[in-house]
């Protein structure tokens, strides 16, 4: 009631006041309905991410802090361990992120076949892993691998090894049992975006390529990659961003161990904030710099991916 | 029809969540303030309910003879969890959700007294006498001279056997009693060759063992100024060759976590192991092996200046934060009861293993009972004993991070790398983390 009088009271566009008061009404009502949410996105997210860019300026133990200056982004650079953890990010998005989206892929054209049985069945089965909680499946990995693990049982009896090999105690294959893990954790997640991709795809153009002598492989390629193309986008930007923030696995199935060759950025800023004397201007200089990191590579996988023009 | 049943069962489950999350914000904040208002009650975080918890519980038993109006309140909080909300509230300088006594991992006592000074209250004068607990015990919470914590249970280094395997290899405990570390891997050796069972097992990535040899010849990683002291440390030196030779004997299995460490005892696939005595409490949970253990001193270090057969891992104390508004209450109950009562010592220890680092409580006959697990010896009698003759070391606030370089370095000795070399870039590693 209130706004039709103040928009029938003389003043500014009042000869169009009717249509003014509509598109002004739905506009507040919008605002209204975004505002709790904005409200909250910027107290509990927005807020603190200015508050921890301030606090990387500056240095100190605990509370004592000073400022700093450019300080904590030189000090990353010399600093062994932390270059060590960026360097094992990179080894896994490297080595998993394209074995993960490529049988992500796989999977989901498999599982897309109209002919298929049972495919709600190995639908759930593969996407199962992604309900396990993080800590309790990497815990189960670590014990898989175990000396007298079920791997190394398996291995012995089928005479490959003589006696157990301990996995998670030598460099190599502590990272591959960590990439192991996220491919097993992971792929259904992203088969997932790819099977809701495919259902914007015509049956009928696949029908037309097979009429025209097209092999699977063949449609598969020049069908399904380039028309899926933004989806694979979107799992490649978010599967960069997860694994450059990777914290859970290496905590909880290697321990970072041995000697640091599992550790990820993640982890060492948790050590640096919580388990060593507080550094916290350091830790929020780190996590500044995975946030740029993470956004060099979106930009470059959209400039990539993005063929528009 | 399906489908409205279905969105019914989850709203309500979503409404149940959400009030189970307002019950759970609402025990967690317990108000604004974590300490006691009543003046006659105190609000104290410990861990374990079959140890620590249980022992604040008989306090406030001993306590309430006296102060019958006396209440205590425990919180049982995990120490990772007391290590995080310390840090929140020192940081926030929002000291009001602490409560009034904290229990403590001694070794990050100096680093949280250092970092967060106006979190804790000063112990000078409380009236605790500090001469009745060791000197390498109080030394923990010690900065400036001035006391922050109460010393409670004990971390001293036993060396556990299986008599029956050693008897299988032809030894007694005896022969495993005052070694050197030499003579523990030549008969380790042996017991391998008669058994199948290596003598201990370790974690792979863990320290602790390595900081157990330091200290049992009074060293440390650090020096007196609390810098890094590794190279051209003998002691370390000698420490890191010692694991290697005992890791390549056969002697030391690694495994990969605690459970699979504990289990390698339980299950009867070493033959013993070395530790702070807090570890009794586990070996004591495989029953069928009752009678089958007995306790001796670690081995020593051969060619270091200062080499004992005695060592501490773990432990950990009391602190008084300054959130407490009733700190001569909070002194009082102290005094009267974790640095006062030999009767509580003697309540807690034969129902949770808590052995006391209050030397009066050592010579209170229940600790002299013969325990039948460990085919009658009086254990508890004994690791007193131990105690009082470990060698004090500074810790220094660096010690996670120099333990995690040194650990680092370890994993890499054993690998075959060169011992100063990677001694070297240990120094450094920590060198830089304080700066």
């Amino acid at each position: 009631m209130s706004s039709r009088t103040n928009a029938g009271s003389p003043g500014g566009g009042a000869s169009k006041g009717g249509k003014m008061t509509l598109s002004r009404k739905q506009n507040l009502s919008g605002w209204a309905f975004l505002a709790p949410a904005a409200l909250l996105i910027v107290l509990t997210s927005f807020y603190p991410m200015f508050r921890a860019f301030i606090l990387s300026f500056q240095r100190g133990k605990g509370n004592a802090l000073q400022w700093g200056g450019l300080y904590n982004y030189t000090r990353m650079f010399k600093d062994a361990i932390f270059l060590q953890s960026v360097k094992n990010c990179f080894f896994y998005l490297i080595i998993q992120v394209p074995i993960m989206l490529v049988l992500a892929l796989v999977l989901a054209s498999l599982l897309n076949n109209k002919d298929l049985r049972l495919k709600g069945l190995f639908r759930t089965a593969i996407f199962l892993p992604c309900a396990t909680s993080l800590v309790s499946y990497a815990t189960i990995f670590r014990s898989l691998f175990a000396v007298d693990g079920l791997v190394n049982v398996l291995l012995v009896k089928f005479g490959i090894l003589e006696t157990g090999y301990n996995f998670l105690n030598h460099a190599f294959s502590a990272k591959i049992v960590i990439i192991l893990a996220l491919i097993w954790r992971w792929t259904g997640y992203n088969m997932v975006f790819y099977l809701s991709g495919l259902q914007n795809i015509e049956y009928s153009v696949y029908e037309a390529a097979k009429i025209d002598g097209a092999s699977p492989w063949q449609s598969f390629w020049k069908i399904t990659v380039p028309l899926l193309k933004p989806t694979i986008l979107l799992t490649a930007i978010m599967s960069t961003n997860g694994t450059l923030q990777l914290f859970d696995e290496s905590v909880n199935l290697t321990g970072g161990g041995p000697a640091n060759a599992t550790i990820t950025m993640s982890h060492y800023i948790y050590n640096t904030s919580f388990k060593y004397v507080p550094n916290f201007g350091y830790a929020a200089a780190m996590s500044f710099l995975i946030l740029i990191l993470v956004a060099i590579l979106a930009f470059v996988q959209m400039k990539v991916g993005d063929k528009r023009d | 029809m399906k489908k409205r049943i279905l969105a019914v069962f989850l709203a309500a489950a979503m409404v149940l969540s959400l009030a189970a999350c307002g019950t759970k914000g609402d025990d967690g904040g317990s108000g604004e303030s974590g300490a006691s208002t009543n003046e006659n009650e105190l609000t104290v975080w410990c861990w374990d309910p079959a140890f620590n918890i249980y022992a604040m519980q008989e306090a406030e038993k001993v306590y309430q003879k006296d102060h019958p109006d006396f209440k205590l309140n425990i919180v049982e909080t995990p120490w990772n969890d007391v290590q995080t909300k310390l840090t929140t509230a020192a940081t926030s300088n929002d000291l009001k959700s602490l409560p009034d006594i904290l229990l403590m991992q001694d070794n990050a006592f100096q680093k949280n007294v250092i970092s967060y000074p106006d979190a804790f209250a000063s112990l000078a004068d409380s009236g605790i006498d500090f001469t009745q607990f060791p000197e390498a015990k109080t030394a923990y919470s010690v900065v400036d001279k001035v006391n922050y914590g109460v010393p409670f249970d004990n971390g001293t280094v036993v060396a556990a056997y299986r008599t029956d395997i050693l008897k299988e290899a032809g030894f007694t405990v005896e022969d495993f009693t005052d070694i050197t570390w030499d003579e523990y891997i030549e008969k380790g050796k042996v017991v391998l060759e008669k058994t199948g069972k290596p003598l201990l097992s370790c974690q792979a990535g863990e320290a602790q063992l390595v900081m157990m040899m330091l200290q049992s010849a009074g060293a440390s990683l650090f020096d007196d100024e609390g810098q890094p002291d590794m190279v051209g440390n003998k002691a370390l030196e000698k420490v890191l060759e010692t694991y290697k030779a005992l890791k390549d004997s056969g002697v030391l299995i690694e495994v990969n976590d605690w459970d699979q460490y504990v289990g390698s005892m339980t299950a009867g696939t070493v033959a013993g192991t070395v530790n702070g005595c807090w570890i009794l409490a586990s070996i004591q949970s495989a029953e069928d092996q009752s009678g089958n253990w007995a306790v001796a001193n670690m081995p020593r270090l051969v060619g270091v200046d200062g080499a004992t057969n005695y060592s501490n891992n773990g432990g950990s104390s009391w602190a008084i934060t300054s959130n407490c508004k009733n700190l001569d209450l909070a002194y009082d109950f102290m005094k009267s009861t974790f640095a006062g009562s030999v009767e509580l010592y003697e309540t807690i220890l034969p129902k949770s293993g808590a052995l006391a680092t209050y030397i009066p409580a050592g010579e209170s006959e229940v600790y002299a009972e013969p325990q039948e697990f460990f085919g009658g010896q009086p254990v508890y009698k004994a690791v007193t004993e131990y105690s009082k003759k470990v060698p004090g070391n500074n810790t220094g606030v660096y010690y996670y991070e120099g333990q995690d370089a040194i650990s680092t370095a370890l994993q890499n000795v054993v690998n075959g790398a060169d011992i100063a070399e990677e001694i070297k870039t240990a120094q450094e590693t920590t060198e830089f983390a304080m700066n």
